[in-house]
């Protein structure tokens, strides 16, 4: 056992100050979606998020520069060490597995980290992190293909899967053969972890309403919400100005319901 | 029964867009509809009627006899009609979903005043307060006789103020009827006659009652049992969807109260 060398206490101060900061950023993020009443605006969100991002990054950097003595260094109690007072603080310190919860976290990220390599070209920001807090493994792979090789395959790629989509039925989401075979397997199968929503039975109500939208002018529902828009749109400032002017009727709707109900001419009461 | 109603004033030029956009709203084609419409207005107490002049109609005379005895009102008696029940063959201004006789050319007019189906409608003065932001009244309609209607119509206390016809295009929206439509006046020669035509003149010298050729379009939900406040409310609701579905295009109110008065003074 040797002591640490200041610039190893260096690293691990360094480590500790990163991490902090992702907590602080993370907790702040947390925070604000808890707290404030409504949401934070997007920009807000967009902000936060980049921070996080960065602070992901320049942890990940630094983790992956000093592996290898962050993995050469294990935790020792000295004599002097205040275990009635910070028993738990050295429990987590002396552990060689890790948390159930952060195994977890691990094991997410390393699936991630393998889609990830298995589709060349784009990598999750989450699986590199993770990877490199678990000791870099992922480093290597990503630069498993040449330049020249990764060219070839995005060139390739695009033609080869459109023929391929082109050869299937598609309904959505999911060709009509998977369908057949159940989406819930399909979904396991290709690893998806997003539930893509299977819209065959909202389709069909859909095109029961479609009269709706055949007839002589398209309706559709307002992006407000309430209401629905029409094609023609009366609503338009020229349209609504021509009724101003002129054109609006003489008499006044009243006196046509009176006229209606009672006989009583317009003009003659 | 009852009658929720929302009314609003389309002036001539959007008549096309506004059938257009309902068509395309309600996802059906208009249904043409031509009504005479005679109003009579009760002239005396008609406590003394004796009920006589339908007699195959027995529970349709047992609520007209409450209803006329209630009070003095304006009450509306309605025939369908069709174009080519005008004298002449209907103009090229008569819409083309009406229906047309088109081969008859000289048969003139195929109306015939004793077969024409009547309806009494009875309205009721709109609700006062509660729900001012929509009208709502006491509804009744009754089949009536064929053919000529003045004669019972004066043995049960009214006589004939004045008729009209109403031409206009309808739409069903789930619960709500869409009607289109505007008052047509028959052409005045001299004096206006004191009772129904017997004879309907071209339709091309029908001329509509607001010069402009506005049309007024009225939306309704008929309630069946008007003392149910949780039907009213949610008929109410569908009617103010309805109100904001078409926000873009007309601006659907309540009517006035006043100008919907029935009462007989």
């Amino acid at each position: 056992m040797t002591t640490p060398t200041p610039d190893q206490i260096k690293t691990l101060e360094q480590s500790r100050q990163r991490l902090v900061q992702l907590t602080h950023s993370l907790g702040s993020l947390i925070t604000s979606l808890n707290q404030s009443d409504p949401l934070p605006s997007w920009p807000s969100l967009q902000s936060q998020a980049s921070i996080i991002s960065s602070n992901l990054l320049t942890l990940s950097t630094h983790l992956s520069e000093n592996h290898e003595l962050l993995r050469s260094i294990p935790a020792y109690p000295a004599p002097e060490f205040p275990t009635k007072t910070h028993g738990n603080t050295l429990e987590q310190l002396l552990r060689t597995k890790l948390d159930p919860r952060v195994d977890d976290w691990v094991s997410r990220g390393r699936k991630g980290d393998t889609n990830a390599l298995a589709r060349p070209g784009s990598t999750l920001p989450g699986g590199g992190v993770s990877s490199a807090l678990v000791g870099g493994f992922g480093n290597g792979g990503a630069a498993g293909l040449s330049e020249g090789d990764l060219a070839a395959l995005w060139e390739w790629a695009p033609v080869e899967a459109n023929m391929e989509a082109r050869r299937r039925n598609w309904g959505g989401d999911f060709t009509l053969e998977e369908r057949e075979r159940g989406v819930q397997g399909i979904a396991a199968e290709l690893g998806l972890r997003r539930t893509l929503e299977d819209d065959e039975g909202s389709s069909e109500e859909e095109e029961e309403e479609e009269p709706d939208e055949m007839e002589v002018v398209g309706v559709r529902k307002s992006i407000t919400g309430s209401g629905v828009e029409f094609d023609i749109a009366p609503s338009g400032a020229g349209a609504r100005a021509a009724a101003q002017e002129g054109a609006a009727p003489l008499v006044p709707l009243d006196d046509i319901l009176r006229y209606m109900t009672t006989g009583v001419l317009p003009g003659q009461r | 029964m009852h009658e929720l109603l929302l009314f609003a004033s389309v002036p001539a030029h959007q008549h096309h867009e506004l059938l257009q956009q309902l068509a395309g709203l309600t996802a059906m084609q208009p249904r043409h509809r031509l009504e005479r419409r005679l109003v009579f207005k009760a002239h005396r107490k008609p406590g003394l009627s004796n009920a006589r002049g339908g007699t195959n109609q027995g529970a349709d005379i047992v609520r007209l006899n409450k209803m006329l005895n209630g009070g003095m009102y304006y009450t509306q008696v309605v025939g369908p009609i069709s174009e080519p029940d005008f004298e002449t063959q209907p103009s090229s201004s008569g819409d083309p979903d009406a229906p047309m006789s088109g081969t008859d050319e000289t048969a003139g007019s195929s109306y015939d005043y004793d077969s024409q189906p009547w309806k009494l409608e009875f309205r009721d003065i709109p609700e006062a307060g509660t729900r001012s932001t929509i009208t709502a009244r006491l509804a009744a309609s009754a089949t009536l006789p064929k053919g000529d209607i003045v004669t019972p119509m004066n043995a049960w206390g009214y006589s004939f103020v004045t008729e009209y016809v109403v031409e206009g295009d309808a739409f069903i929206h789930n619960d709500i009827v869409i009607f289109l439509h505007r008052v047509l006046q028959y052409p005045i020669h001299g004096q206006e006659p004191h009772e129904p035509r017997r004879q309907l003149p071209s339709f091309r010298d029908m001329s509509p009652l607001e010069r402009s050729g506005s049309y007024i379009l009225q939306a309704a939900i008929t309630v069946q049992d008007g003392s149910n406040q949780e039907l009213m409310r949610t008929a109410s609701q569908h009617l103010f969807g309805l109100r904001e579905q078409l926000k873009s295009a007309v601006r659907l109110e309540h009517a006035d109260r006043l100008s919907l008065d029935t009462r007989a003074k």
